[in-house]
């Protein structure tokens, strides 16, 4: 992957500690991170910039991560067509079916190794062999 | 009769009832070294069941009813693996 | 302690205040919403970084106590006190959990006990509430999710429901007959048994009594399930697990790909049609860039054709078209993609400062006005006008030139650049809670934070002034008896100074303690073998306090939890040595002691990937490096006097690593051979290692002293662990 061509992403939890984790995780990956608090700030940032991924979880402050969802679908090309990666503490096939309805891409339960989230966003940005 | 001591084995016979679990705990007090056998078992009450787990000791099969075979023979055989 | 446990420790920390304060807020003011949801969302959020660091017995701790705040959020009565207090008492305990992890680094060995009785109290709190006595709730399970896990080996894939099922102890005298229910449940997969009581035996056992935990794992729907051991109520737990939890599929991308393409058509298929262009889109792109990932740049290609169909109808049906024919092609596709993994070369992301972004700007706007000149300037050449002119024009260009690259190279500098306050600022606390713990006053003095570094060497500084500071405190400052025996003030003082000098950035870490007992450094250097007596007696005083920097020294006389964690002062040195600076020690019997580390203020890092060839370790610059593989001993055919490999229908000769660094290698007698396939001025060539390492960011010195005439090596670094890490030059080597 050469420098012009380096993969956005923007992470949206609540959590300090779970952005940094993230961030650090793709970050040595060559990705691009930015980070929002919440749903809100989340969708502020997509509006403003474009982005390869949104790595986002549910349970947060002032906007959770359906209602992101939803808002981010309803919004036009392309900004809602960003993939988006939804990483919860919930484990239920609800939670899952939730996810998908308000447009979730893919669903991954929380805690999650740091390879396994480089390696899923390596895959969701394309990055060639 | 569903439990039946015969030559120091204990053999477990068609559907046992609850109350055999009662009855198998006794067999196996009184003849410590007694086998048990369960090929001609179809199903067991879980009191039954329960008291294979506590025992901790090998049973002769394969079990005659599928779900004892497939299931619950193995979970034994790795609870005594365990203890 | 890692990063990550250090930032654990701060932010759970915080987020138990938090939890107390809304906690506290619901008691003066029962049934307030907010207070509810904010202490909700912190033990929330809590329960989420406990699952970071994996610590699984807070984590469920947290859980049990979530639920019940969930419980109370969906209920319209006021709150309980009594369950306030269990929330209460939750907190205490985790942050006593907290307190024991920061003074040994790992989870304390008591925390699975404590947290059993904690969930079992929590339950208990809600039970009193209810008015009618419910069903006993269900004894905590510890982590039966794994030992299912253990049990069911390789069936554990796909979409499963899990259950646990603890009967009441009086089951058997209703009726039941819980092993036959799990019998009877539909696509069972596996059971597992265990008595409630581990320490039962045959002669205490009561037959009539239940006393099981039953554990079963099924591929039918959870509804199903629910629906067969209704009877059981709160005595059966039962959870529907997806399959992103699944370890088998982290073990295979291609099975990966097949989920995330699955997940893209189940998108595409829901009914709901808000934002349906949006759902399109991203399951278009998240489909194609998959494919690409795993090397199917066709298909991707043809997905995204479908995508902008699907797209302009306004209709899901071409996207989901593409998407299944996709996965078919891919299943039946019998084309090797085990090719290595994307290498993605590193960067790591920086705030920067708009002021210098525009500074760039503005060089960049007056870097232009340059080229534009020159550009007039050789019209003029061209049309033949007088040299004088232009050649005068040419040079006060020239001069201009010069200024701009020399302001460009300091502001792309300055773009690197992080104030030390970064770091600093998390000192004060920790000093605070370092002093709590030895039972010491302690003030901590922050100098010149403002002093700025390469944001690489401000980062890399946390855990080596961390120790300083431990020291310090630990070590340096005397106990208030103490100090007053030496008629010092009874709190003492330690001062953390950064400032530029020249071309470096020196930091001090001074104290008002005891200082350092030479003649004690002297000894313990002895005992431990450092240097020989007469050496150490000859050695002049600063030279002998120096020796706290040894690797094994410690002196220490009692070795307390804080510091006394198996690293030395040598591991400050080594931390300061790898970012290219030096640590240095001053000290006055009974006035203190100063450590300054002197760092450069920008530093040049090199990509590696490190290899072992004969039990050592060895650098490869990164940006040579194309791929590694792995080849059958048998597919490597010797070729004139040397060996070759056909990798992808191309003839790759290959080296033996430690062969050609004229190292023994043990001649294994493995079947295949790990090689690293590099680059080299054009030239593609294979080393074969004997193990692939990591990729690390150093900073390289060149070679000194007796290595330094060795061939084909380009400089070296030291390791964390202190080894010496051999970065080779490829170019030599195939030379």
């Amino acid at each position: 992957m050469n420098g012009s061509s380096k993969k956005r992403i923007l992470i949206i939890d609540d959590a300090a500690l779970i952005r940094t984790y993230y961030r650090s995780a793709l970050e040595v990956r060559g990705f691009i991170v930015e980070e929002a608090l919440n749903g809100l700030e989340g969708l502020e940032k997509v509006l403003l910039q474009s982005f390869d991924l949104a790595i986002v979880d549910v349970n947060m402050p002032q906007m959770d991560g359906i209602t992101f969802l939803l808002e981010l679908r309803s919004k036009q090309l392309p900004v809602s067509g960003v993939p988006v990666l939804v990483i919860s503490t919930e484990a239920g096939i609800q939670d899952l079916a939730a996810a998908r309805r308000a447009g979730a891409n893919y669903y991954l339960v929380k805690p999650i190794k740091q390879e396994v989230l480089a390696e899923y966003a390596a895959v969701f940005c394309g990055a060639p062999q | 009769m569903t439990i039946a001591l015969q030559d120091n084995v204990i053999r477990l016979i068609g559907s046992c009832p609850a109350e055999d679990g009662e009855t198998l705990l006794q067999h196996l007090l009184t003849n410590p070294a007694a086998q048990i056998d369960w090929q001609g078992c179809e199903s067991a009450h879980t009191t039954v069941i329960q008291v294979l787990l506590v025992s901790g000791r090998t049973v002769r099969g394969p079990a005659g009813g599928p779900f004892l075979e497939r299931f619950i023979g193995p979970a034994l055989a790795r609870f005594n693996r365990q203890v | 302690m890692n990063e990550f446990m250090e930032q654990f420790l701060l932010e759970s920390r915080e987020l138990i205040v938090q939890a107390i304060d809304d906690l506290m807020a619901l008691e003066a003011k029962p049934g307030d919403k907010e207070s509810l949801d904010g202490a909700f969302r912190a033990f929330h959020t809590l329960k989420g970084a406990a699952g970071i660091v994996e610590f699984a017995a807070m984590a469920r701790t947290l859980h049990a106590a979530e639920d019940i705040l969930a419980l109370l959020r969906s209920s319209t009565g006021a709150v309980s006190p009594n369950v306030l207090n269990e929330c209460l008492a939750c907190l205490d305990l985790t942050s006593r959990w907290l307190d024991a992890m920061q003074a040994n680094g790992g989870t304390p060995p008591t925390a699975e006990a404590d947290a059993d009785e904690m969930i079992a109290r929590l339950a208990g709190s809600m039970d009193i509430d209810e008015s009618e006595k419910a069903v006993a709730a269900i004894p905590p399970g510890g982590d039966w999710l794994n030992r299912l896990q253990n049990a069911a080996g390789d069936q554990f894939f796909g979409t499963l429901t899990a259950v646990r099922l603890v009967p009441d102890p009086e089951a058997f005298f209703h009726g039941k007959d819980p092993i036959s229910a799990i019998a009877s449940l539909p696509k069972l997969l596996i059971v597992d048994l265990a008595p409630t009581d581990p320490a039962i035996s045959l002669e205490a056992m009561n037959t009539f009594s239940c006393n099981l935990e039953i554990l079963a794992l099924t591929r039918a729907p959870i509804g199903e399930i629910r629906e067969a051991l209704h009877g059981f109520g709160d005595r059966a737990e039962i959870c529907q697990l997806i399959p992103s939890q699944m370890p088998a599929l982290d073990a295979d991308h291609l099975a990966r790909a097949t989920a995330i393409l699955e997940a893209q058509i189940g998108l595409l298929r829901e009914e709901e049609l808000g934002g349906l262009l949006g759902r399109l889109a991203s399951a278009g792109r998240a489909s194609a860039n998959t494919l690409r990932y795993i090397g199917k740049s066709a298909l991707a290609a043809e997905i995204e054709a479908a995508s902008a169909v699907a797209l302009a109808q306004g209709k899901a049906g071409p996207l989901i078209t593409a998407i299944e024919t996709a996965l078919q092609r891919e299943a039946t596709s019998t084309q090797s993609t085990n090719t290595p993994t994307a290498q993605i070369a590193a960067s790591r992301a920086l705030r920067v400062d708009m002021d210098r972004i525009d500074a760039l700007v503005r060089l960049t706007g007056e870097l232009l006005v340059v080229k534009n000149t020159i550009g007039h300037l050789a019209r003029k050449l061209q049309n033949h006008e007088g040299p004088e002119a232009v050649s005068s024009a040419l040079h006060d260009q020239h001069a201009r030139f010069d200024r701009l690259t020399a302001e460009l190279q300091r502001a792309v500098l300055r773009i690197r650049v992080l104030p030390l306050r970064t770091v600093f600022r998390r000192f004060p606390r920790l000093v605070r809670e370092i002093a709590g713990d030895v039972g010491k006053t302690v003030r901590l003095i922050i100098e010149g934070e403002g002093t700025e570094a390469d944001a690489t060497i401000v980062d890399a500084l946390f855990e080596p002034l961390l120790h300083v500071l431990r020291n310090a405190v630990d070590h340096g400052i005397e106990t208030s008896a103490g100090r007053e025996l030496a008629a010092k003030p009874a709190m003492g003082t330690v001062i953390v100074r950064g400032r530029q000098d020249a071309e470096n950035i020196l930091i001090e870490i001074e104290d008002d303690g005891a200082g350092i007992d030479v003649d004690r450094i002297r000894t313990v250097a002895a005992a431990r073998g450092i240097a020989s007596e007469e050496a150490l007696s000859a050695m002049p005083d600063a030279e002998a306090v120096d020796l706290i920097f040894s690797a094994g020294f410690s002196t220490a006389a009692t070795v307390t939890g804080l510091s006394g964690r198996g690293v030395g002062m040598d591991s400050v040195r080594a931390a300061v040595g790898r970012l290219g600076g030096t640590a240095g020690v001053r000290s006055r019997r009974g006035i203190g002691t100063t450590v300054s580390l002197v760092l450069p203020f920008s530093l040049m890092m090199t990509r590696v990937m490190t290899v072992e060839a004969a039990g050592q370790a060895f650098g490869l610059p990164l940006d040579s490096v194309l791929e590694t593989t792995i080849v059958s001993r048998s597919a490597i055919a010797p070729i004139g006097s040397g060996r070759a490999f056909v990798l992808r229908e191309r003839t790759i000769p290959l080296i033996n690593l430690a062969e050609a660094l004229g190292l023994t290698c043990d001649e294994a007698d493995r079947q295949s051979a790990k090689i690293v396939v590099v680059s080299t001025s054009g030239q593609i060539g294979g080393l074969e290692v004997d193990r692939l390492g990591e990729r690390l960011d150093v900073m390289l010195k060149p070679m000194e002293g007796l290595l330094g005439g060795m061939r084909s090596v380009s400089g070296t670094t030291l390791l964390g662990d202190g080894r010496v890490l051999v970065v080779l030059d490829l170019q030599e080597l195939f030379a």
